[in-house]
């Protein structure tokens, strides 16, 4: 079996400047951070950003000057408010910005990842929302006649996901108690043409054998596994651990202006160099404070 | 925390008790799970109260659905609404996202409560951005569910603060269908839903008029005068020929809002002002 666990480096040297790239996540839970950390270090550029509800995961990027398009539902910092560097660079015109409904999101990989062309909906019809989206389309119902609008799948180039546990072969589980806004990542993971998965933990294939059901993506679904514990930090993280609440306000103080978000980018990403270091930076006691259930009922 | 002693009732606890009365038996409403502040008590604080009003003062059975979660213990709401807190709270049912939100396709959802930057007079709503959405004046945070709530609940019902700014002619980007632009749009686009029945703001309700399918004032609040909502509204406001008083609440509503239902105001705690 084909050794599918990589580094940080070598993973995300598979996206590419101006690549479709899949995020996983929603709002402030479970965003694959500590790859998007690294695709900021390796400044990509000119990327359509996909998701289905999103939050700093996009913002950071769009801070970090990597993005050219975004599409999704919501972008926003939870409590926090709105997202700072995703706003300015809207006001200024310098992304353009495909709205979807939450549903209308996640059609777009739902279709892929079911190998479908489409999916139809009548959410959208009369809105502004298809005028700036280019994938929906009104289309005739062969047997009612009825207008609906199709929503054409999204094969990204890129899809990165966090997820809790995988084998050195990609096989990625999630442990039983997970928050079920985070389940479309299935669909996101299994849309694109390379998948790169970030797990909390690397395990043996005999743990991930004894808890069959708990595995969402076979290995067939991933490209690489990529090591990252508090891979999703600031953001929570199912049972295992919750919002880091100062390092979001902290971040979201930064976003607020240009200057600072590049010294937050220089310190805590660029200088920091890889998600060990990062982890570090953040320190034990911040990390303690956020674990605040460090087993799962399982 | 807001409830004052000379104060008989908070706006929160007012808009609660209103949208309570009109729930209705064997209802099924979805409560996004939303952020802190003004913005919760709108969209989370009064429908959740108002759900478990209705329970308790007129024994209906109505079924909430806070976004993935199935009739939550709202006397066990976690203060913080990250996974480890919501995957203790004691529920029915966590299904994923994506099935919750069919529940909205397949025509099961009977009330929706909805908010926004935006509204117009046909109810049409916008959370998207102020100015031209290529290059926006202020960029907000997007449609979010809001276009599959208003496209397919059987009805949906607005809570949001009463201004000029945000009761406008035209929204600048219309993420949600309220009625469109033409009375029937949207019987003509085959939407499945009803569209919005009730607006509800801190100076009165509105009701739409099914032949215009424009907004009408039905009730102004006490001490709040037509000139005060002209004042506080951006197109012209419409009067129901049988323009009222907004009821007052019952202390038997009121009492069972702060001794049983949200005791500690974590729900209604951010007072409309």
């Amino acid at each position: 079996m084909k050794i599918k666990q990589k580094s940080f480096a070598e993973a995300v040297a598979l996206i590419h400047d101006g690549d479709v790239v899949g995020i996983g996540g929603h709002t402030a839970r479970r965003h694959p951070m500590a790859l998007v950390r690294e695709i900021v270090r390796q400044r990509k550029r000119r990327l359509h950003v996909v998701g289905w509800n999103n939050g700093i995961d996009m913002d950071l990027l769009i801070g970090a000057g990597c993005v050219e398009t975004v599409e999704t539902s919501y972008i926003g910092l939870g409590s926090f408010g709105l997202a700072p560097n995703f706003r300015r660079a809207a006001e200024a015109g310098r992304i353009r910005v495909i709205e979807h409904s939450e549903t209308t999101a996640m059609d777009r990989f739902r279709a892929a990842s079911m190998g479908l062309p489409f999916l139809t909906t009548k959410t959208g019809i009369g809105t502004d929302l298809p005028k700036t989206a280019p994938s929906m389309r009104e289309i005739t119902d062969p047997f009612t006649g009825g207008t609906w609008l199709a929503v054409q799948a999204i094969v990204p180039d890129v899809a990165i996901v966090h997820a809790h546990t995988a084998d050195v072969y990609g096989n990625v589980q999630l442990d039983t108690e997970r928050w079920h806004d985070t389940s479309p990542d299935v669909m996101i993971a299994r849309s694109a043409n390379t998948t790169i998965v970030s797990v909390e933990q690397i395990v043996s294939t005999e743990a991930i054998r004894s808890r069959p059901i708990n595995t969402i993506l076979p290995r067939v679904d991933v490209t690489c596994v990529v090591e990252a514990p508090y891979g999703a930090h600031p953001c929570c993280c199912d049972a295992r651990y919750d919002y880091d609440l100062e390092h979001l306000g902290m971040y979201a103080r930064s976003a607020a202006d240009p200057a600072a978000i590049e010294r937050y980018i220089a310190d805590w990403i660029d200088a920091t160099g890889n998600n060990d270091a990062y982890i570090d930076k953040v320190g034990a006691r911040s990390l303690m404070k956020v674990s605040l259930k460090r087993s799962t009922r399982q | 925390m807001t409830r004052t002693a000379n104060s008989r009732f908070t706006e929160a606890e007012l808009l609660t008790v209103l949208v309570s009365r009109d729930l209705e038996d064997e209802g099924h409403g979805f409560i996004g799970l939303g952020t802190g502040g003004r913005a919760f008590t709108m969209a989370v604080g009064i429908p959740s109260v108002a759900a478990e009003l209705a329970r308790r003062h007129r024994g209906i059975d109505f079924v909430t659905q806070y976004g993935v979660a199935f009739e939550p213990d709202l006397a066990r709401t976690p203060s913080n609404f990250a996974d480890p807190h919501l995957l203790a709270w004691p529920s029915n049912a966590q299904i994923r996202v994506e099935e919750c939100l069919e529940y909205f396709r397949r025509g099961k959802m009977t009330i929706s409560f909805m908010s926004g930057a935006q509204i117009d007079k046909r109810g049409n709503l916008n959370t998207v951005c102020i100015g031209r959405q290529g290059a926006p004046k202020v960029r907000l945070v997007g449609p979010i569910a809001q276009p599959d709530q208003c496209t397919y609940a059987r009805s949906t019902v607005v809570i949001m603060p009463q201004e000029r700014r945000t009761f406008v002619e035209k929204v600048d980007f219309r993420s949600a269908m309220g009625f469109g632009d033409a009375p029937g749009d949207r019987k003509r686009l085959g939407l499945p839903g009803g569209g919005p029945r009730k607006v509800y703001t801190d100076l009165a309700v509105w009701d739409f008029d099914p032949q215009t399918e424009t907004m009408r004032v039905t009730t102004l609040h006490e001490g709040v005068t037509r000139e005060d909502l002209i004042a506080a509204c951006g197109f012209t406001v419409d009067f129901s020929p049988q323009l009222g008083t907004t009821p007052l609440p019952l202390n038997e509503e009121l009492n069972l809002i702060r001794e049983e239902i949200d005791p500690q105001c974590l729900m209604l705690g951010a007072r409309i002002t």
